[in-house]
């Protein structure tokens, strides 16, 4: 049974690598069915199979799975190993991973159908893209897998950085826009920052544990907490602090926390089932993930923990506040990710990892939902992503129509629907938080839930309600070729069936959960809370059933807060519609600040881009040219080089040198060996 | 004189050899050049036959026969292996340079495997005088085979010196060889060890014995600076058997220097290690360094072997088990680079030219990516880059160096070895970030040519990522 | 000093003598010549030896074989050992240091200390009627019978590839095949042909 199991995890791994490999190098033969069917196929047996670790870890509660695959190597005692470690948290991620996959796989059918529109004419990358692209989202599932099944942190880090490189290839796939290479590009550096912090945290991880498996590192992390750490003379830091604070900046980067979030925004450059896929529903999320998974570390350190906290919060709040302002409807879901990666994060702070993680599953369904939505407005639209261009799509599109407003609805915590459950106990987890900074933080996710509100509603009502903007638009820039508007009409149906297969979870995966993720102990083992932290558990005891929590919504503060934000979204963008324009002539101020992404972009660049230009030029003027090149690399080459050239002649050609060396050497030996030795 | 009729059994594969060797010479005489591909077969099919025949006896143990001028133990099983392979896949790459070049003669075959058979004696040898023999015979071959191509002035020149010089060191070996009979009355490695065991270690008789044996199977191996011969005769001879010269003979000259400084000197080891230190250090130095100034591809990966080399006596000289399985790794290892990287060049050459300039592989990576990847991955593996090959057997040796306490050594190792990436990666940089000249060559080999040298290339990765059998192999070997 | 000493010191000088000259002499031909009373000796100094057998296959082979045969090549190539000289004078304080150093480590090591009467004692003089060349034949064909086969394969090696090395045909050569110059008829090599005569002008 074991052994079939441990099969099972094999399988779930390579199956959608296998697609991916036949997508990929094998796509100009297959064709274009070819290589989605393939890696429909792959995802979908990953699906199942998750389902049935699913049954047998869950449903059956029949224990965890673990055990290792291959031994990569073994030095000094070390072993690095692929693994897989199959308990509840990461079979949850396992299903909820494969299947959004498996939405977003169907979905990009329709998306990507006319593909060779996005490349210039006679562009060898426009070649056989659609098979790429294929390829590309099942690697990135077998990464994801990777990662979220991993045992040990050699692996964890291997999937890490797969579903950094794919999150590259895809944000960068138009890669004949300059535009998209260089969201890619900004994408890649960010999150080089935090990998090289989480790289430091494995380490650092390595070199206190000398072990690189979980269980072993978590058994022993208890007795490792009081040791201390000089980092530089003078001070003395926790290890664990150190360990977690590196560990959770690689978390900053992968799940684009502030100030890491640069990237984030611009990464929906990439096609939009991607934006799906990997910068709303999965890759994001591994920060989160992570950081539940190393729960018996983080515990030991109440100042990482904080430290997580504050910027958790600070990225639900002001993350939120520019949604407000963006005009592309990608980058209000953008943005709405990054708030609502924010309080997943918060969650984390409080100690309420498994509050965090529900959140994470509730929005990886009604985020992947409202992204595919938008994906599907954006083919309806003729790819127009402007939202000042659209309006009044509800009747063209019903389908999409209603199954963003179930999206929406879930976002913004509307009682009953899953997104509800889960900000709600994070809200309720923050306010029963005693850590330094839950204050803070209890005001911004308070705060935060206005700012959703209307932010998401601003989107819905500007596309789906109001005047049909498209109209003028279209007459605006296609006065010459086509003198009927394009009316918008409903996406086929491999777009609009992954819409409805995501909008029921949207709704129901909440209440079904909320007992045993939130205050059952769902998780067992997995996440572990030390009795001074557990939030969840003084919450559980007010707690009786999902209704009666819905009931009580209608009576709390995020409710009402909500309800505002939607009211004024209405107010502002469907009643008095000259009300914003004027709003933002008065606050120029802000606007521009919002504009400007609070400047974390001019900052960067002028400050890290800048400095690491300025500080490469010093290193290159000084460093490189004249002490490393003329000293060491020119110096050394050319000793090298002059060397080189100068043995060569040693190399003359004549048979008597050559005898002659070889008698050298002779001597040589016996000088050393005969006569000294 | 009672006499005892000695057990064949174990010498069972060089019987085949030398039975099919004389069959197919004489065959030979009665083809007519249309039907010379039935030599190859033959020949083919005569190490495939060995191969089957020690792979059989690998389970039977170590044993001594013919007086105990032989041995049959895993080792050389294992390395005798090696040496089938490796020829086979030497005559299968050259097939076609030798068509091209009007060298596809039965004489080609026939001396190829008289030297497999000579690497076999020398491999199983247990006596001065079997390793003496093995070594001529094997010599003997290559000299011939170096000078196949008659009408190169170069060819000619290079088999000229390997001559020489060849003759230079066995005279060399063969005194150090009789000195050490004159110390210890006998030739058999056992007795010698027990006998020498037994000695004075400081004795400066055995010291200038050790000298002169020494030199005898550095010049074997390359190492400088007994390596004069080794870039001009792999640069001089026909690519096809300077892919000969760097593959198998190798296996046989580790094998050589096992059998000498392990099984008949093990007791001097402290007298040796510091003689194979020297080694080590001018031979990663000068391979390393002067392989930067190469032009010639040939001529580099010939410096290349001799900073190979280095490393491999790295392993040896540190006189542990473990360090003699990881040299015998490397030299199994690096057997396998050096067949696909000189094997590159016949794929690139066609009748009438030579593709072993580095310019050649200018922008290679335009017209063929996919031999572009492979060498590719024979650059980064012999540059000692993981996952590939190279990098777990200069990992192995290396480890073996730190666990003989010679920190210095394997920084000395290392920051060659750093150094002698540049060469490698120029090649690299060549293939994918040059321009190719008009008229640079292209891939036109055969097609078993171009799969198995895939093969052998993508098998430099796969080994790389499952690097733990092969070595559990040369472990089990040296057991 | 025995008779067979001052025999073997003799030989030995004259062993020394001849080796010096055959690389010294200018004339290739006394070089070879010189050879021939240097193996002479040595077979002389192998008969002191008892080895017999190896003596008389010392000369009927190399003196009687391999040297004539080294004499009909030297005598039928027109040698310039000039230019070969050329670099002698200048490389021969170098070769002459660096002999004598290797001869000094040489004394060193290998001497009466190791290889005196004392490690070496004589050995037991065999009777006139012990025959060297049966306990030779016994020996190769038993116990070292292996290596002996090895010899004979390199010496089959060595046949092959000195044939491989020098027998060929190559085309464009100028050469006569009687048998086609007799058949040869008269139509294969003249034509008549039938041509009007040319007009005077």
């Amino acid at each position: 049974m074991l052994d079939n199991l441990h099969n099972v995890n094999i399988a779930i791994v390579a199956a959608p690598l296998l697609g991916a490999i036949i997508a990929g190098l094998f796509g100009g033969a297959i064709g274009r069915a070819g290589a989605h069917t393939v890696t429909i196929i792959g995802v979908a047996i990953a699906f199942l199979l998750s389902l049935v670790m699913f049954n047998h870890v869950v449903i059956q509660d029949a224990g965890i799975v673990s055990h290792s695959v291959y031994t990569w190597l073994v030095s000094d005692g070390i072993t690095f190993e692929v693994g897989f470690l199959v308990d509840k948290l990461s079979v949850m991620m396992m299903v909820v991973v494969t299947f959004v996959s498996l939405m977003v796989h169907v979905y990009t059918i329709g998306y990507m159908a006319h593909d060779e529109e996005n490349w210039p004419e006679g562009s060898g990358a426009g070649k056989n893209s659609y098979q790429r692209f294929f390829s590309y989202i099942s690697l990135f599932t077998f990464s994801m897998l990777m990662l979220v099944m991993a045992n040990n942190f050699m692996q964890l880090f291997f999937g890490w950085e797969a579903v950094g490189l794919v999150s590259y290839l895809l944000i960068g796939f138009w890669l004949k826009r300059s535009s998209a290479t260089y969201a890619n590009l900004k994408a890649f550096l960010v999150n080089r920052v935090g990998d090289f912090g989480f790289l430091l945290g494995i380490a650092a991880v390595l070199m206190y544990f000398n072990t690189l498996d979980y269980a072993a590192v978590f058994n022993a992390a208890e007795l490792q907490k009081d040791l201390v750490i000089s980092l530089w003379p003078g001070t003395e830091w926790s290890v664990m602090t150190v360990i977690c604070i590196l560990l959770f900046v690689g978390a900053m980067g992968k799940s684009a926390q502030v100030p890491l979030h640069v990237w984030l925004p611009d990464s929906m450059e990439g096609p939009t089932p991607i934006s799906a896929l990997i910068h709303a529903a999965t890759m994001v999320t591994a920060g989160i993930f992570m950081v539940a998974r190393m729960s018996p570390l983080f515990e030991l350190s109440e100042t990482a923990l904080s430290f997580i906290l504050i910027i958790g919060a600070i990225t639900a709040l002001f993350m939120g506040f520019l949604g407000i302002i963006q005009n592309d409807i990608k980058r209000v879901v953008a943005y709405s990710t990054l708030s609502q990666l924010g309080y997943m994060t918060v969650a984390l702070g409080a100690s309420a990892y498994a509050a965090g993680v529900f959140h994470l599953m509730t929005h990886a369904f009604f985020k992947a939902l409202l992204f595919l939505a938008a994906g599907s407005v954006i083919i309806a639209m003729h790819h127009e992503q402007d939202m000042r261009r659209m309006g009044g799509l509800r009747k063209y599109m019903p389908i999409t129509w209603i199954t963003s407003l179930i999206g929406s609805l879930a976002l913004i915590g509307t009682p009953g629907f899953a997104g509800f459950f889960s900000k709600d106990l994070i809200i309720e987890a923050v306010h029963a938080s005693q850590l330094p900074g839950a204050g803070f933080a209890y005001f911004c996710v308070l705060a935060g839930v206005f700012v959703t509100a209307f932010y998401s509603f601003r989107m819905y009502f500007l596309v789906f309600h109001g005047k049909e903007r498209f109209r003028d638009a279209h007459h605006g820039h296609d006065a010459h070729g086509h003198h009927a508007v394009h009316e918008p009409h409903e996406t086929p149906w491999v777009v609009t069936l992954p819409l409805i297969a995501l909008a029921i979870p949207s709704v129901l995966a909440g209440g079904m959960y909320i007992t045993d993720m939130g205050f059952g102990n769902f998780f067992g083992s997995a996440i572990q809370v030390l009795p001074q932290h557990d939030v969840l558990g003084q919450l559980a005891q007010d707690y009786h059933g999902p209704w009666g929590m819905v009931l009580h919504g209608f009576l709390t503060a995020p409710f009402w807060l909500a309800l505002a934000g939607v009211v004024t979204a209405w107010l502002l963008y469907m009643k008095y519609t000259h009300v914003p324009a004027l709003i933002q002539a008065r606050l120029q101020f802000l606007h521009t600040l919002l504009e400007q992404k609070y400047y974390a972009d001019r900052f960067n660049d002028w400050f890290f881009a800048g400095g690491s230009r300025g500080i490469g030029r010093l290193l290159w003027q000084w460093g490189d040219v004249r002490l490393i090149d003329g000293l060491l690399v020119n110096g050394s080459a050319r000793t090298v080089g002059w060397l080189a050239a100068v043995v060569r002649h040693v190399q003359s050609g004549y048979l008597f040198h050559y005898a002659f060396a070889m008698i050298l050497g002779l001597l040589l030996m016996f000088a050393l060996f005969v006569i000294a030795g | 004189m009672n006499f005892v009729m000695p057990d064949f059994m174990p010498a069972l594969p060089e019987m085949f050899l030398l039975g099919m060797v004389c069959f197919i010479l004489l065959l030979d005489l009665f083809l007519s050049e249309r039907s010379r591909v039935v030599t190859y077969l033959l020949a083919q099919s005569t190490l495939l036959g060995a191969l089957l025949l020690t792979v059989s006896l690998y389970e039977e143990g170590r044993a001594l026969t013919f007086s105990d001028t032989f041995v049959h133990d895993p080792m050389g099983s294992v390395l005798k292996v090696f040496i089938y392979l490796a020829t086979f896949l030497v005559f299968l790459y050259a097939k076609d340079y030798l068509r091209a070049r009007n060298m596809f003669k039965g004489e080609f075959y026939v001396l190829g495997l008289f030297g497999v058979l000579g690497m076999n004696v020398l491999v199983s040898a247990h006596s001065l005088l079997t390793i003496y023999l093995g070594l001529e015979l094997l010599s003997l071959s290559m000299y011939a085979m170096v000078a196949l191509q008659r009408d190169s002035v170069q060819a000619s020149e290079a088999a000229m010196k390997y001559f020489v010089l060849g003759a230079m060191a066995s005279a060399m070996l063969l005194y150090g060889m009789s000195m050490l009979y004159g110390i210890t009355g006998s030739l058999d490695l056992g007795q010698i060890n027990t006998s020498t065991a037994a000695m004075d270690n400081n004795s400066m008789l055995l010291a200038f014995a050790l000298v002169f044996i020494v030199i005898g199977v550095a010049f074997k191996l390359g190492a400088v600076p007994f390596h004069m011969w080794l870039p001009d005769v792999y640069h001089g001879a026909p690519t096809a058997v300077t892919l000969y010269l760097s593959s198998a003979p190798k296996l046989a000259a580790f094998a050589m220097m096992m059998r000498l400084l392990v099984d008949g000197l093990g007791g001097l080891q402290e007298q040796w290690e510091g003689m194979l230190i020297l080694l080590t250090v001018l031979s990663l130095a000068a391979g390393n360094i002067i392989a930067i100034a190469q032009t010639n591809l040939k001529r580099m990966l010939a410096y290349s072997a001799i900073s190979h080399v280095g490393f491999l006596l790295l392993g040896v000289l540190s006189g542990t088990q473990a360090g003699y399985a990881a040299a015998m790794f490397y030299a199994i290892v690096y057997v396998i680079m050096g067949l696909g990287g000189f094997g590159m060049i016949v794929l690139m050459s066609r009748a009438g030219f030579e593709a072993d300039s580095i310019e050649d592989f200018k922008g290679l990576n335009e017209r063929s990516p996919w031999f572009a990847l492979m060498m590719l991955i024979l650059m980064f593996s012999m540059a000692g880059v993981p996952p590939f090959l190279g990098f777990w057997s200069k990992l192995a040796v290396i480890q073996a160096a730190l666990g003989a306490d010679l920190v210095w050594l394997v920084a000395v190792a290392v920051v060659f070895s750093v150094i002698g990436a540049f060469y490698y990666l120029r090649v690299v940089k060549v293939m994918y970030f040059d321009k190719a000249d008009v008229g640079a060559p292209t891939v036109s080999a055969g097609f078993d040519l171009r799969v198995v040298l895939s093969a052998n290339s993508l098998a430099v990765l796969g080994l790389g990522l499952f690097p733990g059998s092969l070595l559990a192999l040369c472990v089990a070997a040296l057991a | 000093m025995t008779f067979e000493q001052i025999l073997f010191y003799a030989f030995a000088a004259i062993l020394v003598f001849a080796a010096g000259m055959v690389i010294t002499v200018r004339n290739a031909v006394h070089a070879a010549l010189f050879m021939v009373l240097a193996f002479f000796t040595s077979a002389a100094l192998w008969l002191l030896l008892e080895a017999e057998f190896l003596a008389i296959t010392l000369v009927l082979v190399y003196v009687g074989a391999v040297m004539v045969l080294f004499l009909f090549v030297v005598m039928m190539l027109d040698l310039n050992t000039a230019p070969m000289r050329e670099g002698f004078a200048r490389y021969l304080p170098v070769g002459i240091v660096v002999a004598l150093l290797v001869i000094a480590v040489m004394a060193m090591a290998v001497g009466q200390r190791h290889f005196g009467l004392e490690q070496m004692p004589v050995p037991v003089p065999h009777g006139a009627d012990y025959s060297n060349t049966r306990e030779l034949g016994l020996l190769l064909y038993t116990t070292y019978v292996y290596p002996f086969e090895i010899a004979a394969v390199i010496l089959l090696v060595a046949i092959v590839a000195a044939i491989a090395l020098t027998l060929r045909q190559r085309g464009g050569t100028k050469t006569q095949n009687i048998a086609e110059q007799v058949a040869v008829r008269r139509d294969d090599r003249v034509r008549l042909v039938q041509m009007d005569a040319e007009q005077r002008k």
